[in-house]
């Protein structure tokens, strides 16, 4: 395992030797003043995972990667950032529930306060990383980069795409170009913004995609580049606080297909969700979860395109989620449920974030 | 072969039952109502250059094979009277741009004609936006040839379409209507030349056409569309960080010529030949046009440095379309521009443009790197 790691890290170095006097140069210049501080915030996820052999590409659960294996798997990082990191937790994507978010929000807003801090970097399961991210899009107040970063293969892996994911991340973390373009999603060398982003793909590393949109940009060995910058409105300019939080609002989704009954949406109202989200429509119950004051949200189950309002979706006091996918509408939902249960308020809300 | 044989038959037949002129609407709705105040409405200029939007076929099954002498042209007053809608969102004001009708295709003295008209029309106050139709082959370099030299914040919106003005399911009226719209638009301001087909809003500089007869053929291989132009609403989710329009060094000003440059494909043993018979006609600069992140062969390699000597430029570009060619240490010791990731035709444009200002690599370096 030590021999791949090694010789992994002889290719790396190999490459950037090969391909990036660029980023030789801007190593040298940069040794006269000191590197941007960015600070590595590590959930776990595969890219801090083991797996019993080297072929392992699931099931991977022989071990964890601490977060100073995953430091000094990449000494290349040295000439990019002052890198220091915080270890939040060490799980898998479906452990990342609602007091581990609110303990990384906090965490990330204090070290972004600081004035030495440049960047945040958040390593997290790939399976619900896009959920993080776009948590972390509205409740985060900087204008610093902060770049969510994971891996299709674990650390153990031949071919692993973790360290070049990680290398990358560090690299748009310091880059200035980053600030104020809310959080960013670095996979597959793709800058993909956290709103616009979903998991497209079980295992492949080029699994990221933004199905309406596209990336933002790339860090390629010449330089890290973007195109595009996002308008909806996302961390510095977000009106969402969640510091004095230890929980937010039940909000839950209900799937559509042929034949779906709205018995879900009676559960969750009993179980008493404050909001659901729904990808079609739910017969009576939806009228019956409005009379207990549930808000309900219309989103989709396409994975791409606007759903839209109209005065007669807004005359039943449906909110509808523009393109964002159920799970992401549902967070947007649970931070609007903390300032207001008014749907024309949160329509609002659906309107600018 | 039956079915090949009946739908031969309807295109023969059709004509024989009279000519459809107008546009191939569905009649079985009326248009919306105009609203009570149309004063208020902005004013957009409706610029056509012709195009399959501005084409007739017949019969109506024709998409492939329209227009000719045989069909009279579209005209702009055309578009207006098959489209009352248009005037419900804009006060449309006509302006022809077209060349004449024996006119074999776009040339660039028809480029400088539209800049040039369109840097007088945005001084107009009252002037909201502009909409260029285009056929739909060149309207990418069209659009970012404007995009650099078009001195402006205002939208100007370029549309076509894929099936003539009297196809069946024709794409053009929506279209024309969308791109109205997204002129009309407050949030299209400042995000240089905009392209509206299909109801995706994209950038000049990263669209590009890549389907030869689909509707959902513009697209921005390496970075997405920017907006929607939705029933509800024309909605923007990006805005470009390139530089353009009144952002561009190049804007503002008249180029009734432009210094001259190919481009040279590479591909499996491409030879050098080309590219010295191009030194040889004058050219300032070429694009070599590269396999993979843009490679180009042995031979053409060998021409581009007899080029250099003579004082040629060379940008390099990628066939793959999707990538960037990148600034490495192999490049710059052979003083071989990276094109980014624009394709060939229009790292040709912006070439041509730099060396109107520099001969310097290390500039025209600087100007790949921020438009």
């Amino acid at each position: 395992m030590n021999d791949i790691a090694n010789d992994m890290k002889i290719r790396l170095a190999v490459l950037l030797i090969l391909i990036a006097p660029g980023l030789a140069v801007g190593t040298a210049a940069a040794a006269a003043e000191p590197l941007p501080q960015v600070r590595l915030f590590t959930t776990g996820g595969t890219i801090q995972s083991r797996g019993a052999d080297r072929q392992t590409l699931m099931e991977y659960n022989a071990g964890k990667v601490t977060p100073q294996e995953l430091i000094d798997d990449l000494p290349e990082l040295k000439g990019v950032a002052d890198l220091s990191y915080t270890e939040i937790a060490n799980v898998g994507s479906p452990s990342m529930k609602t007091p581990l978010l609110l303990k990384l929000a906090s965490e990330v807003n204090a070290w972004l306060a600081r004035p030495e801090a440049a960047g945040a970097v958040v390593t997290h399961g790939t399976a619900t990383l896009e959920e993080t991210a776009y948590f972390l899009n509205l409740v985060v107040h900087s204008d610093k980069p902060v770049v969510m970063v994971g891996a299709m293969r674990p650390f153990t892996a031949v071919s692993r795409d973790g360290p070049f994911n990680l290398y990358n991340a560090v690299r748009v973390a310091a880059t200035p170009a980053s600030k104020g373009k809310g959080v960013l999603i670095m996979l597959n060398d793709e800058i993909n913004a956290a709103r616009d982003t979903t998991k497209s793909n079980t295992y492949r590393v080029e699994t990221f995609v933004a199905r309406d949109l596209g990336p933002m940009g790339f860090a390629d060995s010449d330089r890290v580049v973007y195109y595009r910058k996002p308008l909806y409105r996302h961390t510095a300019r977000s009106e969402f606080d969640v510091s004095a939080l230890s929980d937010l609002p039940r909000v839950d989704i209900s799937y559509t297909y042929q034949d779906a009954d709205g018995v879900e949406v009676d559960a969750f109202t009993a179980a008493g969700a404050k909001g659901i989200v729904l990808t079609g429509g739910a017969g009576d119950a939806l009228k019956r979860a409005q009379d207990q004051g549930v808000v309900i949200v219309m989103s989709d189950r396409k994975g791409a395109g606007r759903v839209m309002t109209s005065a007669r979706v807004a005359a039943r006091g449906i909110v509808t989620a523009d393109n964002l996918p159920p799970h992401k509408a549902r967070i947007l939902l649970r931070l609007a449920l903390t300032r207001t249960t008014d749907p024309a308020e949160i329509q609002r809300m659906f309107n600018e974030y | 072969m039956t079915l090949r044989k009946s739908v031969l038959c309807l295109l023969l037949a059709v004509p024989l039952c009279g000519a459809a002129q107008a546009q191939e609407i569905p009649r079985y709705a009326p248009p919306p109502p105009l609203p009570a105040d149309t004063a208020a409405l902005p004013t957009v200029v409706l610029m056509s250059y012709g195009g399959t939007i501005a084409s007739r076929g017949q019969p109506r099954l024709n998409i492939t094979n329209y227009g000719g002498k045989e069909n009279k042209r579209v005209d702009p007053q055309d578009w207006l009277d098959d489209l009352p809608e248009l005037r419900g969102i804009a006060n449309i004001v006509l302006d022809d741009a077209r060349g004449p009708a024996d006119a074999p295709s776009a040339v660039y003295a028809d480029q400088v004609r539209i800049a040039r008209r369109m840097n007088e029309l945005v001084q107009d106050p009252k002037v909201q936006g502009i909409v260029l139709t285009h056929g739909t082959n060149s309207m990418a370099e069209t659009a970012y040839y404007l995009n650099l030299v078009v001195k402006t914040d205002k939208p100007i919106v370029l549309v076509g379409s894929q099936r003539p003005w009297t196809g069946l399911s024709g794409d053009g009226p929506r279209n024309l209507y969308d791109a109205v719209r997204v002129a009309a638009s407050k949030q299209a301001w400042g995000k240089g030349v905009l392209h509206c087909m299909d109801q995706f809003i994209n950038t000049a500089r990263d669209v590009t056409k890549t389907k030869a007869y689909r509707v959902q053929t513009f697209q921005g291989i390496d970075v997405g569309a920017i907006g929607f132009a939705d029933p509800d609403q024309v909605v923007f989710y990006r805005e470009p960080v390139r530089r353009h329009t009144s952002a561009s060094e190049f804007a503002g000003r008249d180029y009734p010529a432009l210094p001259p440059v190919e481009i040279a494909y590479s591909y499996r043993d491409a030879p050098g030949y080309p590219i010295d018979a191009m030194v040889k006609r004058g050219v300032k600069g070429i694009v070599v046009d590269g396999t993979g992140a843009g490679s180009p062969t042995a031979e053409q390699t060998a021409a581009i440095k007899r080029a250099q000597a003579k004082g040629v430029v060379v940008v390099a570009t990628a066939r793959t379309r999707g990538g960037r060619v990148q600034d490495t240490p192999r490049r710059r010791d052979a003083h071989i521009v990276p094109g980014d990731n624009l394709p060939p035709e229009k790292a040709r444009i912006l070439l041509q443009l730099a060396l109107t200002r520099t001969r310097d690599v290390q500039d025209v370096q600087r100007i790949f790197d921020e438009y």
